[in-house]
C-alpha cells in the first residue's frame, strides 16, 4: 500500500515538472502565473501522498500551509499586476 | 434594531470555529492548549476586528443543498475537462459570455465567480458593474442556465433576494 | 486487501488520472483560457479524489478534519487564482481561441 502512495507521488511530480516545462515556455505572460494553480492543486497532492507514503504527519501541516499561501499568493500577486497596469493605461 | 444578540452569537460562533480548528492543527493533543487558549482568544478578537459581524444570516439547509449540488458539477466539470483533454481530437468550441447577474453586490457575487470557475464549462474573466464576462468551453452550452442556477442555489444559502435580469 | 483499503486504492488512482488530464489539457489545449479550465477543474477533482482515498486511512478525526481543510483551502485558491489569471490575460487584450483556428 505505501509503494503505491509513493508510486503516485512520484507520477505526479512527474506532473508537475511537465506542466512547469510547458508554462515556463508561456506564450503569453497571463501562462506563467499558471504555477499558481499547479502548487496550489499538484503539489499539495504531492506532500500529502508522501505523508502517507512516509508516516510523516508533519507533511500534511506542510500541504495545509502550501494551500494557504496558494490562496494568499494567487490574489496579491494578480492585484499587484493590476495596480500597475491601473497606473499605467486604464483602459477604457 | 438591536445590536447585542448579533455580536454575542458572533463570538460564541468564532471561538467554537478557533477550538475546533486548533484542536485539529494540535491533532487532538492536550497538552498545547496554554498555547491554544490564548491564540483562540487572539484569534476571535482579531477576527471581530477584522470582519464585524453582519445581520446576514447562513441558512445551514441551503447551504447543505449548495455544497451537494457544488460536489456533483464539479465532479461534472473535471470529467467533462478531462474528456476534451483526452480524446484525440479536443473537439473544444470555447466563446466568450456576457451575462447580467441576479445576485446583489457582495460576498453572493464574490462566491459566485469563484465557484463558476469549478463548474463544467465555465470560467469567469471579469465583473464589471453587475456584468459578468464568462469564457465557455462549449459555445453550443447555454452558460446562462448554469449561472442562473448557480446564482439560485447561492442566494438561498446566504438568504439573498435575487434582482430582475 | 480490506474493504476500505481497496476503496481508498481506487480513490487515490482516479485522483490521479484526473491529474493527468489536467497535465495533458495543459500541453494541448490551444490558449491560456482553456489551459485555466483544464488546471481549475481537472486539478481540482485529483486533489477532491486524493483527498478522499486519503481519508479512509486517516488515524482520527482531527486528521480528518484537516485533509478536509486542505481541499478546501485548494478549492479557493484554484477558485480565485483562475479567475484573476483569467482576467489579467483579458485585460493583456489576450484574444482567445475560436474553433477552426490552429490549435
Amino acid at each position: 500500500m505505501n509503494g503505491m502512495t509513493l508510486g503516485l507521488a512520484l507520477f505526479l511530480l512527474l506532473n508537475l515538472l511537465v506542466a512547469l516545462v510547458r508554462v515556463s515556455r508561456g506564450p503569453t505572460p497571463a501562462d506563467r502565473l499558471l504555477p499558481a494553480l499547479l502548487f496550489g492543486t499538484t503539489g499539495v497532492a504531492i506532500l500529502l501522498l508522501l505523508a502517507d507514503a512516509m508516516h510523516i504527519p508533519a507533511f500534511v501541516d506542510v500541504a495545509l500551509v502550501f494551500a494557504l499561501l496558494a490562496a494568499i499568493t494567487g490574489a496579491a500577486f494578480a492585484r499587484r499586476a493590476w495596480r500597475e497596469e491601473r497606473e499605467t493605461d486604464e483602459p477604457a | 434594531m438591536k445590536p447585542a444578540p448579533p455580536l454575542v452569537w458572533a463570538v460564541i460562533w468564532r471561538t467554537a470555529l478557533f477550538v475546533l480548528l486548533w484542536w485539529v492543527l494540535s491533532d487532538g493533543r492536550l497538552d498545547s492548549w496554554t498555547v491554544g487558549s490564548g491564540s483562540v482568544a487572539l484569534a476571535t478578537l482579531l477576527s471581530l476586528r477584522l470582519s464585524p459581524p453582519t445581520r446576514g444570516r447562513v441558512s445551514f439547509p441551503g447551504l447543505l443543498r449548495f455544497l451537494t449540488y457544488f460536489v456533483f458539477q464539479s465532479l461534472r466539470g473535471g470529467i467533462q475537462v478531462a474528456w476534451f483533454a483526452m480524446r484525440p481530437q479536443t473537439g473544444l468550441r470555447p466563446a466568450m459570455r456576457e451575462i447580467d447577474l441576479r445576485l446583489p453586490e457582495g460576498i453572493g457575487r464574490v462566491l459566485l465567480i469563484n465557484t463558476l470557475n469549478l463548474l463544467p464549462g465555465t470560467l469567469s474573466v471579469e465583473l464589471q458593474g453587475r456584468q459578468l464576462c464568462l469564457h465557455v468551453l462549449d459555445e453550443h452550452v447555454s452558460a446562462e442556465a448554469e449561472v442562473r442556477m448557480a446564482e439560485t442555489f447561492l442566494a438561498r444559502t446566504l438568504r439573498l433576494e435575487l434582482e430582475p435580469a | 486487501m480490506s474493504l476500505p483499503e481497496i476503496a481508498s486504492f481506487i480513490l487515490l488512482l482516479a485522483g490521479a488520472v484526473f491529474f493527468f488530464a489536467g497535465t495533458l489539457g495543459l500541453l494541448r489545449f490551444p490558449d491560456v483560457y482553456t489551459r485555466l479550465h483544464a488546471l481549475a477543474k481537472a486539478d481540482n477533482l485529483g486533489l477532491g479524489l486524493i483527498v478522499l482515498g486519503l481519508l479512509f486511512k486517516a488515524p482520527g478525526a482531527a486528521m480528518s478534519i484537516k485533509l478536509a481543510l486542505v481541499w478546501l483551502l485548494a478549492l479557493a485558491a484554484s477558485a480565485t487564482a483562475s479567475f484573476l489569471i483569467a482576467r489579467r490575460a483579458r485585460q493583456h487584450s489576450i484574444a482567445p481561441w475560436r474553433s477552426g483556428e490552429h490549435e
